[in-house]
């Protein structure tokens, strides 16, 4: 792309002092194919940009928000009284034994959040074991692109883990750390666990809607408590893909068309909706995960729930 | 455009092909930080909500 280059590939006329200015019709043209190349490379940075430096910011990001979970977790006291429901005995004689799984199970109705949340502040973790023992991201209060960039954000106008209703958590899929990038990979009855400061939820993906007719709860072990859904929830299934207007799914009864408190109290079940992009590379769609929470957990010191090492 | 530039880079061979580096990684820097970051919200792949 050197004068040089040009002046020895082509045989020219005779130049005048002014270089180039006697051409103008190859000026023109060379012109043009420097700025075709350039707007090439342009698009080729913009690739690169997408696929691995949004991850870079993102997975910043994510750190910075895991993080400061972490601190304000183990600073702050939760505002709640009443003890956990089994309390551990073992912290007494120093050496810290984990509890038995059983000796945690909890009823969820009996649990109330404890901890209020910040746009933007991460406020639980989120774990998916099929997608390997190194997967989980805090998840963040809010959806706005600020608050998903590296993080599964919030829908903050919908309920808390283990809340009757539905834990709505949006999510990229390419880019950015792209949390849900695999989502389409989650077969029914994969365990979602959702760590809060006092509480493991143990979610499993509802059947898919090809399986819920003839709905087979010994397939695959952790089907065992999970089933279709009836009633109201009808129609609710593992995967569905969607309009992006579809708001009704992040709905504390998804598919019916209601919010505010009276939605709440006439939720039977204490779902996790997911969403993210589709297809991949696109967002002309959505598609949404729902699941139900099958266990819940107290924390203890040593104790991690069993259903974190199903890896798929 | 780059035959322009390159003219008008003082220095030898050497110093004018660093400066261009330079001058290349000011543009790649330049579209990372502020203006993909800015078009990012118009292309259609950045949406992952309902509602």
């Amino acid at each position: 792309m050197t004068t040089d280059q040009v002046a020895t590939t082509s045989p020219s006329p005779p130049r005048g002092p002014g270089g180039f200015r006697d051409e103008p019709i190859r000026t023109t043209i060379r012109g043009l194919g420097q700025l075709f190349i350039t707007l090439g490379v342009v698009l080729l940075l913009f690739v690169v940009y997408e696929v691995y430096v949004t991850d870079i910011f993102g997975a910043q990001k994510q750190a910075q928000a895991k993080e400061s979970m972490a601190q304000r977790w183990a600073t702050s006291t939760p505002a709640t009284s009443d003890p956990p429901a089994v309390p551990t005995t073992e912290e007494d004689s120093g050496a810290v034994v984990a509890p038995p799984s059983d000796a945690q199970v909890v009823d969820p109705a009996e649990r109330t959040r404890t901890y209020d949340t910040q746009i933007g502040q991460g406020f639980a973790n989120l774990n998916i074991p099929v997608f390997g023992a190194d997967y989980g991201f805090t998840v963040v209060e809010g959806t706005t692109a600020e608050d998903l960039y590296g993080n599964p954000g919030h829908y903050d106008d919908t309920q808390y883990p283990g809340e009757l209703g539905n834990f709505a958590v949006a999510g990229h899929r390419v880019s950015k750390g792209a949390p849900f990038n695999a989502l389409g990979t989650l077969n029914s009855c994969d365990a979602i666990v959702i760590e809060t400061q006092q509480e493991w939820f143990v979610y499993r993906v509802l059947p898919m809607p090809e399986e819920a007719a003839g709905w087979n709860a010994a397939a695959r072990p952790g089907c065992a408590d999970v089933a279709p859904l009836t009633g109201a929830y009808s129609g609710v299934v593992g995967r569905e893909i969607v309009d992006p207007s579809d708001y009704a799914q992040v709905l504390p009864i998804p598919h019916v068309d209601a919010s505010g408190p009276e939605a709440v109290a006439a939720a039977s079940q204490r779902l996790i909706t997911l969403t993210t992009c589709h297809p991949q590379f696109s967002d002309r769609e959505r598609m949404i995960i729902h699941g139900v929470l099958t266990r819940t957990y107290a924390k203890a010191d040593g104790f991690v729930p069993a259903e974190l090492s199903e890896v798929g | 455009m780059y035959t322009w530039i390159w003219r008008h880079l003082p220095g030898a061979t050497w110093a004018r092909a660093a400066q261009s580096f330079a001058l290349f990684l000011v543009v790649v820097a330049l579209l990372f930080f502020v203006v993909f970051p800015w078009a990012e919200p118009y292309l259609p792949f950045d949406q992952v909500q309902v509602g």
